[in-house]
């Protein structure tokens, strides 16, 4: 979004209804204002009220820039700042407040109800439903998440919305036990909607939500067996992504496919594939942890683990805060494929007390659990 | 302590906002969102983002 949405000229006209603020959620600094406002997932945007410091919208995932316009209007009326004359939809504001409080489970009912009364036409319909299933998903409910998207999909094959609805409910479906009856109808119903997107027309898509989409039919052919199928969907990904870089005019257009890339080379078995463009970024952005931690990870794939290692140095002189955690866990399994036990050892000491030492909005219990799991167990 | 209007003052003369701007973004600042946004009565929007 930072790249290619918020650059848009075509928001100009939100320019002076709204303050704008961000917050690099891994700054330690930022953690007392997510505290205030917390996340599950990154980016997260909301919609504040400034006088009772309440969230009155809040929107999980990168939004194009004619989702970002839905929001935003949505988001000022709710606000009360909306054009005279219109109403705001009480049911909806309702969903988004007990969305926005991380009541899921209540917030997803909401936002059925919301649903109910809704045209499929209506300018919110689209935002509605992809809360909706963000909401079911979080909640474990992915059964009624798949039915959710599957119904939803013919009124938003053609919107911007399509990948990220036809991905979730895919997601959702093969999450589903799989000895839930209704299981195998739901993938192949939602695998037809996704290789429909994958196959159209994709203007208007954001890139992430079509790479994204992407990830998730390789995993239904990887659950169906089909490891060839899924071999081509990755590639399909890879020649996609390494397209949209080069389309890039700039550093920071052509460095944006960077995590989507280095994931489609590393799940191809192709990590060398990366290692041109990681070293470009590394030249490009050199304050940047991101470039030569991929790296590691890209020559981690290839087992040249001395290079590894450089590249993870160089990646922790630049990196802070949770990112860290995820350097040094990489670090400490390059140490254990290399064969030096007490080097791995000693690197997951380093990211326990760097974890212990992060404020609580910046680390899971779960994340330091693991760690300490590992650490406990016998190599 | 600054009031309200001074610290809106000190933000617009401070913030340096490039033409190229389309959206005015206050970096990780929230006390300075929260009272530009109280002294012009606006909502805040705020993006929360990971650089990786």
């Amino acid at each position: 979004m930072r790249a290619f949405v918020f650059t848009d000229k075509a928001l100009g006209r939100q320019a002076g209804r709204f303050v704008w603020l961000s917050i690099n959620t891994e700054k330690r600094e930022n953690a007392a204002v997510l505290a205030k406002y917390p996340i599950q997932a990154s980016p997260t945007l909301f919609v504040i009220d400034p006088v009772a410091e309440k969230i009155v919208l809040k929107y999980v995932g990168a939004a194009t820039v004619p989702q970002l316009q839905r929001i935003l209007d949505d988001g000022a009326r709710a606000a009360g700042h909306g054009r005279k004359g219109r109403k705001p939809d009480e049911l909806l504001a309702k969903a988004d407040a007990l969305y926005a409080a991380g009541q899921t489970k209540e917030a997803a009912e909401a936002f059925r109800a919301a649903l109910k009364g809704m045209p499929t036409s209506s300018p919110s319909y689209p935002r509605t439903v992809e809360s909706l299933l963000y909401a079911l998903s979080v909640s474990r409910q992915h059964e009624a998440c798949a039915i959710v998207a599957k119904d939803a999909f013919p009124h938003l094959k053609s919107s911007p919305s399509a990948a990220n609805v036809a991905g979730s409910g895919l997601d959702c479906a093969l999450s589903m036990d799989k000895a839930v009856p209704s299981r195998s109808a739901l993938v192949a119903d939602l695998a037809r909607d996704a290789n429909q997107v994958l196959t159209g027309p994709r203007k208007g898509l954001a890139v992430d939500d079509v790479s994204s989409l992407y990830l998730t039919v390789a995993e239904e052919r990887d659950s169906a067996g089909d490891a060839a199928g899924k071999q081509k969907v990755l590639e399909e990904l890879a020649s996609y992504l390494e397209a949209e870089a080069a389309k890039g005019k700039t550093p920071d257009a052509r460095a944006a496919f960077d995590a989507h890339r280095i994931t489609a080379y590393l799940a191809l078995g192709q990590p060398e594939r990366g290692i041109p463009m990681l070293e470009q970024s590394e030249k490009d952005f050199p304050d940047d942890y991101n470039p030569p931690a991929r790296l590691a990870l890209a020559y981690r794939g290839m087992k040249k683990y001395d290079e590894a290692l450089a590249a993870s140095d160089r990646a922790l002189l630049r990196a802070y805060g949770p990112r860290k955690l995820v350097i040094l866990n990489a670090r400490a399994d390059i140490y254990d494929k290399k064969g030096d036990p007490a080097l791995a050892r000693k690197t997951r000491e380093d990211a326990l007390a760097w974890a212990e030492s992060l404020p609580k909005e910046q680390v899971s219990e779960r994340q330091i659990a693991a760690l300490k799991k590992q650490l406990e167990t016998p190599k | 302590m600054l009031s309200s209007a001074a610290l809106l003052a000190a933000t617009l003369a401070t913030s340096g906002l490039s033409a190229k701007e389309v959206l005015p973004f206050i970096a990780d600042d929230y006390p300075k969102a929260l009272a530009v946004a109280r002294a012009e009565k606006k909502p805040i929007f705020l993006e929360t983002w990971a650089p990786w």
